[in-house]
């Protein structure tokens, strides 16, 4: 077993000891050697199941919507990407800081292509932190997606999403996985408005598409688990690259979730606001 | 039967005159039982990402259309000749599952009907199970398919093939002039390494167990998505809808999932399955319990694809395990 584990496991056992907590969430083995599984701990000796390794790469954040009005503080293992992911859903105001108990773990890089862009290996909110930072290795190609659809022709770029989207077999699991999709009920499941048709057909599927990456917009964290999560393994995740890289390009400077206070740039209302493309 | 392996697809191609030929397929993103174009590779290797129902069960289809100023309804017939070939033992039995609800369960479907009636299957017995396939625990045999209208399976240098059936033949006829005589003896057996050990009367323990507190920690970490029952070869629930354009307009039928919150919701707002616990539960209760019940043999024929796919890594296996007793990752 190695440190982090060890520490890992003392701090869950902890936390649950002393009542502080109702429980923990952290990830725990299955029966594949590749593959771990969000794990909540609710007794002290829940915490032996608790795994870190090379596969603890799902986000655990977005359990904590299932939670609102928790008795006790929940305890959450905190990456990099799961604390831009609370940080989102807290300026969001969907979650409250104080429900929270923060065990900071500084990432070392997962088994996962999304892992090679991140920009923040080590946890930016935290009540604790477990062992010590290492800094975040050159990220590579913040845009790798964008870029390629950026350089296909107009009937390239119709051609390539028909294709993607006539594949997608409207799961959902991109918009479940997704901590900046945290509606209290979604477009989606609102049947009723015929929003968007249940058949599944190139438009709707190119709706769902549209829309999803239209309300995700600017507060993509970049974590990359819409595109692990999709069983078609569609590259989704072009559609909020190409919002991030034009706000970045336009605007100047730009991250969501690196704190729970800065503004959104496209959800934000401003009568100042030069309007210049309008 | 044999036939060698560069043969193949000069067989295809006889099958391909009157019928469309379906092949377990790469795809650009997921792999799938693809309509084959003459030239493309079979892949054999795993199942596929998708399973064959959306051929017999289309995620989307048109039921009938209507003209209210002609006055005209006009039901959709499917009268397609399809052949798959290549397709794998579980998803055979998958289909033979199917059968028992859209065919012979007192209400016949016709759509359903008018297109099984014209398929025929051409099973490939698996030499490579996943480590997430568990269907000879399921009682499939990975390599034969006793539903199968044709069954081949790898010799080396060539396929041996079994006819089951007088669809069978009519292929068998079809590709006379690539056969050669062999015997399918040499087949050797295939296990799978994931094993699932459950007691004969699952489905009664299921159902006594509803209020346990285990479906609790199952679906901790189920996202509520529906990734499983889309992927899944026998989840067969569907929803029906109409689209209008004024006068005329067409009824359709679409693949639903219970995971989905609208699944159970009820006029008025009120959902008896309020959570994914309730919804998972459902889920795997109809697998494991209801069908079983209902039709005397699992719903599950453990392809494995739920297991592989789940975004939270839920595997349905563990369910006979906790009834075991010997839940082997808690």
């Amino acid at each position: 077993m190695n440190d982090n584990l060890a520490k890992m496991r003392e701090a869950a056992k902890r936390a649950l000891e002393s009542g502080d907590v109702g429980y923990v969430i952290g990830w725990g083995a299955t029966k594949f050697p590749d593959k771990t599984s969000p794990l909540f701990m609710r007794k002290p000796e829940d915490a032996e199941r608790l795994v870190w390794n090379e596969y603890a790469i799902p986000g655990i954040a977005k359990y904590l919507l299932d939670d609102l009005y928790p008795d006790k503080p929940i305890g959450v293992f905190v990456r990099g990407c799961d604390s831009r992911a609370i940080n989102r859903m807290m300026k969001d105001n969907r979650i409250k800081r104080e429900n929270l108990r923060l065990l900071g773990i500084p990432c070392d890089g997962k088994d996962d292509e999304r892992c090679t862009i991140c920009r923040n290996r080590n946890p930016l909110v935290y009540d604790e932190l477990l062992w010590d930072e290492a800094p975040t290795p050159e990220p590579k190609d913040r845009y790798f997606r964008a870029n390629a659809v950026e350089a296909m022709s107009a009937d390239g770029r119709y051609a390539y999403w028909s294709e993607v989207f006539d594949q997608c077999i409207r799961c959902y699991a991109c918009r479940n996985i997704c901590p900046a999709c945290n509606c209290k009920e979604c477009y989606v499941d609102m049947t009723a408005t015929g929003f968007q048709g249940k058949q599944h057909s190139r438009s709707d599927n190119l709706i769902f598409g549209v829309t999803r990456a239209f309300h995700v917009g600017d507060r993509c964290i970049e974590c990359g688990e819409c595109e692990r999560v999709c069983p078609m393994g569609l590259p989704i995740m072009g559609q909020t690259q190409k919002i991030l890289k034009d706000i970045n390009e336009l605007v100047g400077d730009y991250e969501s979730g690196v704190d729970a206070e800065s503004e959104n740039y496209l959800g934000v209302f401003d009568l100042d606001d030069k309007d210049e493309f309008m | 039967m044999k036939i060698k392996k560069d043969k193949f697809k000069d067989a295809l191609a006889s099958i391909a005159k009157e019928a469309k030929v379906f092949l377990p397929m790469k795809g650009v993103y997921a792999s799938e039982y693809r309509v084959w174009d003459g030239a493309g590779e079979p892949f054999f290797e795993r199942n596929t990402a998708l399973p064959p129902k959306e051929l017999l069960f289309p995620r989307s289809e048109r039921m009938y259309e209507y003209d209210l100023n002609a006055g005209t309804v006009t039901e959709a017939a499917p009268d397609e000749k399809i052949v798959i070939a290549g397709i794998r033992p579980c998803d055979v039995r998958s289909v033979e599952h199917l059968d028992k609800v859209f065919l012979e369960s007192e209400y016949t479907d016709v759509y359903y009907r008018a297109r099984r009636e014209n398929l025929t299957m051409i099973a490939y017995g698996c030499a490579t199970p996943a480590p997430t396939c568990f269907c000879d625990s399921m009682d499939v045999v990975p390599t034969d398919a006793p539903g199968a209208d044709v069954v081949m399976n790898d010799a080396g240098n060539s396929y041996v093939l079994t006819v089951n059936t007088p669809k069978g033949e009519h292929i068998r006829d079809l590709i006379s002039s690539f056969l050669s005589e062999g015997k399918a003896d040499d087949v050797p057996a295939v296990s799978c390494s994931l094993k699932v050990e459950k007691p004969d009367d699952l489905h009664k323990q299921l159902i006594a167990r509803f209020d346990d507190p285990m479906w609790e920690t199952l679906s901790d970490a189920c996202l509520g998505c529906g990734c499983c029952s889309y992927i899944c070869p026998t989840c067969y629930c569907f929803d029906i809808g109409r689209e209008n354009r004024g006068k005329t307009g067409t009824a359709f039928r679409c693949w639903d999932s219970c995971m989905f919150s609208d699944y159970s919701r009820m006029a008025g707002g009120h959902n008896p399955r309020p959570t994914k616990k309730e919804r998972l539960r459902n889920r795997y209760l109809h697998k494991l319990a209801y069908f079983p019940e209902r039709y005397g043999t699992s719903l599950c024929v453990g392809c494995g694809r739920c297991i592989d796919k789940c975004p939270a890594r839920l595997d349905i296996t563990n369910v006979p395990d906790i009834i075991q007793g010997s839940e082997s990752n808690g």
